[in-house]
């Protein structure tokens, strides 16, 4: 051992400088210095300046009220304060327009990137119009057509006590199915009318009876190699027990259909909404539905021709090509940028402003307009989006993990 | 491969903790500084009771320090100290105003700015600048108008605003005189037969996002009990879109507003409309800069009532040149005496005032007495006829 020792050559100490882990060490903890010592600068000027002209950087008046109505909610207590009650209706309004406006783009565009590689002229040729027209318009040109060319002076008649809206009816009863006018609209909904807790539960043991459904018929196909069905059995087992609950309860839901209050000026029932929402949310998925079918498009085409070629040689059909063969792949490859299509149809609702939408970024703008102070209302709003756009990340970087692991 | 990632993945965490830790590190150094110069002060006024002359020299020393430190600081946030300097030193003077209001502030058929307050922009730079003309207009809707007045982007701000607590409060603003004592009213098309707010229960109501009229509009009907459905535009021009097509029943703003859109949309064709007689607040509109330069506030304040003085003196544009009286007073006012009141004014700035623009009377008939809004026995006219103008003494 000690022989062994000797012949060593001891191995000189590199010295600290020169050593390179030290090195990007220090040099990390300098760059995290320097940036964050120009943050604190900025955010010492502010708050210094702000002070010094007598505004408020404190947190704590963000409790008071708001002292000013939203449109379309009647039961906001002016009074009652800015944070949470007032940042909530923004934010559930805001979520409200980003997924109606999300299904519109997922839906319509999915099908135009298909259309775009008909085989047939004329689908392929309005497609391809659709997508170039859309796709290269602002959005906040085709917010303010649909809000204005459309709603404000379409073909929609005034809403009130002289002038009556447009009432679809539904056929053979009284009942209003659609309220058309130039301002509000109302809609068909469901409201509850007794058991619905109940209904509820009924329905989570459904869903565990599903899942079992469709674990039992995979296991059967690994086992057997018989057809599975499992989509099929699943959704009638759901189905099934969910009738049954909702029967058995006497009816836990029913129809809520929209009339005209007593006024003449407003929708009871139903689910009344006004045109600024329908221009916004129509607006933002047609907009959205160019760049969904372009990125649909590019992904089936990035599918590898080969696996084309072999569906046909297997002799699936065109619709089986499509649905085992390519789409699963094209899904794969789609998904993160359409998912980042979701995040910027959500942030753009904050458009909404122009069609008089009380969105989250128009109800801050109009509270730092009405006195409160701007740097906290901002702060507060840009954790608002960033809370909305991390949670659209986080499903991003699920869904992505999930084809990772099931491989291509 | 994985581990790789995950050592950089902790890099970046060990990062952002590090630039948390010397955030907070940061702040608190602050904190504790603050909390021993409490400490230091307190141990000297203690010191000064007890008579130890050499810490009370001390004391003395470093107060004066820190006296001088504030004030640099706050030399710094008003940029160079003087508006009135640095709009002297520009030559233009920065006047925020509003561009789509007939009558006080909008944008004629020529690309000039002309209204009510365009002309008062006009005035303080006729006071300051000798030139009426020397004047920067920048369009500010009411939810930025008092933001570009707080970064500087204005000198000051006359777009018809009304003065409040919470914003001369909140906003690091200061009001001035008030050049239109104003009420905010409703506005609805004459062949609805609506003529009460009482008869708007659960209507449509448009109404500009930001102003005190969307506030009122709340708080009244909230405590009248009526209820109703606000429709909140940034602009006057989407909201009469809105008006005209009939998605609002009512439209609110002050009664100067409602008038001047009135006419223009009577002008334009459009349908009959009816401003109902119901006043629901008080309207006080005026310039306002910005807080902690009084020096500026006073010139603002001063060129302002100057149009008012001269009208109760009885000159206006067409007389003040070579205007004759043995009323000292008077000639002290234009600039034929030796006086001079202190405010950073040249001698004849009143009367350059009154050459180039006019006074309040003028200004009034030019602009707003074609609204179908007259001056005479109105709450604007003359403290002297009835009216609440009222100026104190140029003396």
């Amino acid at each position: 051992m000690s022989t062994i020792e000797s012949e060593l050559r001891p191995i000189p100490r590199v010295p600290l400088w020169r050593n390179v882990r030290v090195l990007r060490i220090v040099a990390q903890i300098v760059a995290v210095g320097i940036v964050g010592s120009i943050v604190y600068r900025l955010f010492d000027n502010l708050t210094t300046n702000l002070e010094d002209v007598g505004i408020s950087t404190d947190f704590g008046v963000l409790r008071r009220p708001a002292n000013f109505a939203v449109r379309d909610d009647p039961g906001f207590d002016i009074q009652s304060p800015v944070v949470p009650n007032l940042m909530w209706i923004g934010v559930k309004n805001t979520l409200m327009s980003a997924f109606v406006g999300i299904a519109i783009a997922v839906i319509l565009g999915t099908l135009i990137g298909i259309g775009r590689l008909s085989t047939n002229w004329l689908v392929q040729k309005i497609c391809t119009v659709y997508v170039e027209t859309l796709r290269n318009i602002p959005p906040l040109v085709i917010i303010i057509f649909f809000g204005f060319a459309v709603f404000t002076y379409g073909p929609f008649p005034i809403f009130n006590p002289r002038n009556p809206p447009w009432q679809v009816k539904v056929p053979g009863t009284d009942d209003n199915l659609l309220i058309l006018s130039n301002e509000r609209w109302g809609f068909p909904s469901a409201m509850k009318d007794g058991n619905v807790g109940i209904f509820w539960i009924l329905m989570l043991v459904a869903a565990i009876a599903a899942s079992v459904m469709w674990w039992w018929r995979t296991q059967v196909n690994v086992r057997t190699g018989a057809s599975h069905h499992r989509v099929a059995l699943s959704t009638a087992t759901l189905l099934g027990l969910g009738l049954f609950a909702f029967l058995a309860l006497g009816l836990p839901y029913r129809m809520s259909w929209p009339a005209v209050s007593d006024s003449g000026r407003t929708i009871l029932g139903g689910f009344g909404t006004n045109s600024g929402y329908l221009s916004i949310t129509i607006a933002l998925g047609l907009y959205h539905a160019s760049h969904v079918a372009e990125i649909v498009r590019g992904s089936i085409m990035a599918v590898a021709r080969g696996q084309s070629e072999a569906a046909n040689a297997l002799a699936l059909s065109g619709f089986q090509r499509y649905r085992f063969v390519v789409l699963p792949q094209a899904a794969k490859i789609a998904s993160p940028p359409v998912i980042s299509q979701f995040l910027s149809l959500t942030k753009n609702t904050s458009l909404a402003t122009v069609v008089a939408y009380p969105e989250i970024a128009s109800l801050t703008a109009s509270t730092i307009a009405n006195g409160m102070p701007a740097v906290q209302m901002l702060v507060l709003l840009m954790a608002l989006y960033l809370t909305i756009s991390l949670t659209w990340s986080l499903i991003l970087n699920l869904v992505s993990r999930r084809f990772k692991e099931v491989g291509r | 491969m994985i581990s790789r990632g995950s050592t950089k993945h902790w890099q970046r965490v060990a990062g952002a903790v590090a630039a948390l830790a010397l955030f907070a590190g940061a702040c608190s150094d602050d904190d504790d500084d603050a909390a021993e110069d409490t400490a230091v002060e307190s141990d000297d006024t203690t010191a000064a009771t007890t008579g130890d002359t050499t810490s009370d020299t001390g004391d003395t020393t470093s107060n004066t320090g820190d006296t001088e430190g504030t004030t640099a600081d706050t030399v710094e946030v008003t940029q160079g100290g003087s508006t009135l300097d640095a709009v002297k030193a520009a030559g233009t003077l920065k006047c925020g105003v509003n561009d789509t209001l007939p009558g006080f502030g909008a944008v004629d058929a020529a690309g000039e700015f002309v209204g009510f307050d365009i002309d008062f922009c006009r005035v303080i730079a006729a006071a300051v600048l000798g030139d009426s003309e020397a004047v920067e207009y920048t369009p500010l809707t009411a939810d930025t108008r008092f933001t570009a007045l707080q970064s500087g982007e204005v000198d000051v701000l006359i777009r018809n605003t009304t003065w409040t607590a919470t914003r001369d409060g909140s906003e690091g603003l200061t009001f001035l005189k008030v050049t239109f004592f104003d009420g905010q009213g409703m506005m609805v098309p004459a062949s609805s037969g609506l003529t009460t707010l009482e008869d708007l229960a659960d209507a449509n109501i448009c109404v500009t996002s930001g102003t005190t009229t969307e506030l009122n509009l709340a708080t009244v009907f909230a405590s009248r009990g009526i209820p109703y459905n606000p429709v909140v535009y940034t602009t006057d021009t989407e909201l009469r879109e809105a008006y005209e097509s009939g998605q609002c029943e009512g439209w609110t703003t002050d009664a100067s507003g409602l008038a001047a859109w009135k006419n223009t949309i009577e002008a334009e064709g459009g349908e009959e409309q009816l401003v109902m007689q119901e006043i629901i607040s008080k309207e006080p509109l005026g310039p306002s800069v910005r807080d902690g330069d009084s020096q500026w506030a006073h010139v603002v304040d001063w060129a302002t009532m100057s149009t008012i003085q001269a009208w109760e003196y009885g000159i206006d544009s067409t007389n003040v040149d070579g205007f004759t009286t043995d009323d000292i007073g008077i000639q002290n006012f234009l600039g034929q005496a030796d006086w001079d009141p202190g405010l950073g004014l040249d001698a004849d700035a009143f009367a350059n005032v009154i050459s180039q623009v006019g006074n309040y009377q003028e200004i009034y008939e030019r602009h707003v007495t074609p609204l179908g809004l007259p001056l005479e026995g109105s709450v604007n006219d003359l403290w002297s006829n009835g009216g609440l103008m009222y100026v104190p003494p140029f003396r």
